[in-house]
């Protein structure tokens, strides 16, 4: 009884929390719909550098073709869906001082700025996700339709979840170095590339396959990705669906440990005085 | 009262020497984003060299030519990104923040302070690294001939008056569109076209990447000038570059005057 009254708790608070940033985000609907347009442009280039690529080549890297442009049509709306800004909120809060009036509140900073999360994307759910997948479907005729729905939709609540957990574990740099715009944007490169956003893992030499293998990176682009197709593999190693999901649970709890870590000696840190 | 151009280079000294005290206050930050805005430049050249090491190739085009558009582009951009395309960030925030009006009160050209007070430290990273990718890879070419530096010579102006007419549409649009931080992003998008070889898009795209929103010009063209290669469109490319330049001052100027000082 007491957990059910704690879920409700936390469901109610996500709740009011995700509404309130809708409407906020809601009002800036302009600046999603960018997204629109730079997300087919980013498409039609990586089709014509993997159309000349793959000129004369049937298969490069374990990808066909017609993989690759699924590959980064899915890496596209896969970034709508899970897109996240924890770390520049936290540190902006940090940095200016303002991260006091969170912690005077009887709610978890972390919730709030999950709950943020689920606001922010329910908005990019239907302004840019929609909008975008219809685009791939009928324009460049991506068929983006998993094999296993039930695991890719598992997949990507835990890639949402880790993605909001490194980036918060990020912002909390914040309270040792106050202003953390370089960090931030070294952990964007590191986790896009070690993600797969910008090329599949599997074009990277096999021993540095190894090192992402055992990165919590892996489990935001390319793991859904490879659940998305049916079948996951890395640095030569091949394991099944239900067990890369259990991988990136793992994972998930072992961000969220990381968080709780850095969050107690951080906070130790935090002045309230800004800068 | 007529300023001399002396006078402007001393006020874009003083703002360079500014930007750099003020950035001075967060070492470590800086030292962190300088290196990091370079270690993103060298993304794209690392997917040209994953790609060549698993045997495949843009048809027409070795490693190290294609490594040589995206060294130019790097240069372009090194150049261009401390040195005036910080406008951008600079109009987003005045604007969003109702405080553009301080520069229209000073008794300079509203655009040369715009630009003299958006100088990008950070992006002397990209500069260093621009220049060191340059010169690495252009060794590896020894027989580029005086006739052939000449001709990249004035298609590198070109280049950089691209960035430049970019920067001013960009920073233009956002007197209307406030605050919108995605400009970046459309920015991005678009000169993804002139990193790799033209000839690898079709026949509608390259014309349209030439003489219409020429970002073939940042590397492509002036790479393939070059090596010596039969570039495509060059005139028309050069002749839009020009018209470019012109309608973004004009588009730049029009703009200001829908600036409300609101804010936003």
């Amino acid at each position: 009884m007491y957990f059910l009254r704690k879920a409700a708790i936390i469901f109610n608070t996500i709740k009011a929390v995700a509404f309130v940033t809708y409407k906020e985000w809601a009002a800036y609907r302009s600046h999603i719909l960018v997204s629109l347009f730079t997300g087919p442009i980013y498409f039609l280039v990586q089709y014509f550098i993997w159309k000349a690529v793959y000129s004369g080549h049937e298969v490069i890297n374990g990808f066909t073709f017609s993989q690759i442009l699924t590959y980064f049509g899915l890496a596209t709306i896969i970034n709508y869906l899970i897109m996240d800004f924890a770390d520049w909120n936290l540190q902006m809060l940090i940095r200016t001082g303002r991260f006091i009036t969170y912690i005077l509140r009887p709610l978890s900073h972390r919730l709030f700025a999950f709950s943020q999360k689920v606001g922010h994307r329910v908005l990019g759910f239907w302004l840019e996700f929609i909008p975008v997948y219809l685009l791939f479907f009928f324009v460049f005729g991506i068929r983006l339709i998993p094999a296993k729905p039930f695991w890719f939709i598992v997949s990507l609540i835990l890639s949402y979840s880790i993605m909001f957990f490194i980036n918060y574990c990020v912002g909390m740099f914040a309270f040792w170095l106050t202003r953390i715009f370089g960090v931030m944007e070294m952990f964007r490169i590191m986790r896009n590339l070690f993600a797969g956003v910008f090329i599949p893992l599997s074009f990277f030499p096999i021993t540095i396959q190894k090192i992402f293998f055992f990165l919590p990176f892996q489990f935001i682009v390319y793991v859904p990705f490879r659940v998305f197709i049916g079948s996951y593999e890395l640095a030569g190693i091949t394991l099944s669906i239900p067990l890369v999901i259990l991988f990136q649970a793992f994972m998930l709890g072992a961000v969220m440990l990381v968080a709780e870590i850095i969050w107690r000696f951080g906070i130790r840190r935090f002045t309230g005085v800004g800068a | 009262m007529k300023k001399s151009p002396f006078s402007f280079i001393h006020v874009y000294l003083i703002s360079l020497k500014n930007a750099l005290s003020e950035r001075m206050v967060y070492r470590g930050d800086f030292f962190i984003s300088s290196v990091i805005a370079l270690l993103f430049e060298f993304v794209v050249p690392m997917i040209t060299l994953l790609i060549y090491s698993s045997g495949s190739s843009f048809p027409g085009w070795t490693m190290n030519e294609a490594l040589l558009i995206q060294a130019i582009f790097l240069l372009a951009k090194g150049i261009a990104f401390p040195f005036f395309f910080g406008i951008v960030f600079n109009i987003l925030i005045l604007i969003r923040e109702g405080s553009f009006d301080i520069l229209l009160l000073k008794p300079r050209s509203i655009l040369f302070l715009s630009i003299a007070t958006a100088i990008d430290i950070n992006s002397m990273g990209k500069l260093l690294g621009g220049i060191g990718f340059f010169v690495f890879i252009i060794t590896r070419f020894p027989s580029i001939g005086p006739a052939q530096w000449a001709a990249f010579g004035g298609l590198f102006l070109l280049s950089l008056s691209v960035f430049f007419s970019f920067a001013l549409f960009l920073s233009g649009t956002l007197f209307v569109w406030v605050g919108n931080s995605r400009m970046w992003e459309i920015f991005n998008t678009f000169t993804l076209f002139g990193m790799y070889p033209q000839s690898i898009y079709s026949q509608p795209v390259q014309i349209l990447i030439t003489t219409a929103i020429p970002v073939a010009l940042l590397a492509s063209l002036p790479a393939s000038v070059l090596l010596g290669k039969e570039p495509v469109y060059l005139l028309p490319a050069g002749i839009v570059a020009g018209v470019l330049l012109c309608a973004g001052i004009l588009f730049w100027h029009g703009m200001l005057r829908r600036y409300t000082s609101a804010g936003g």
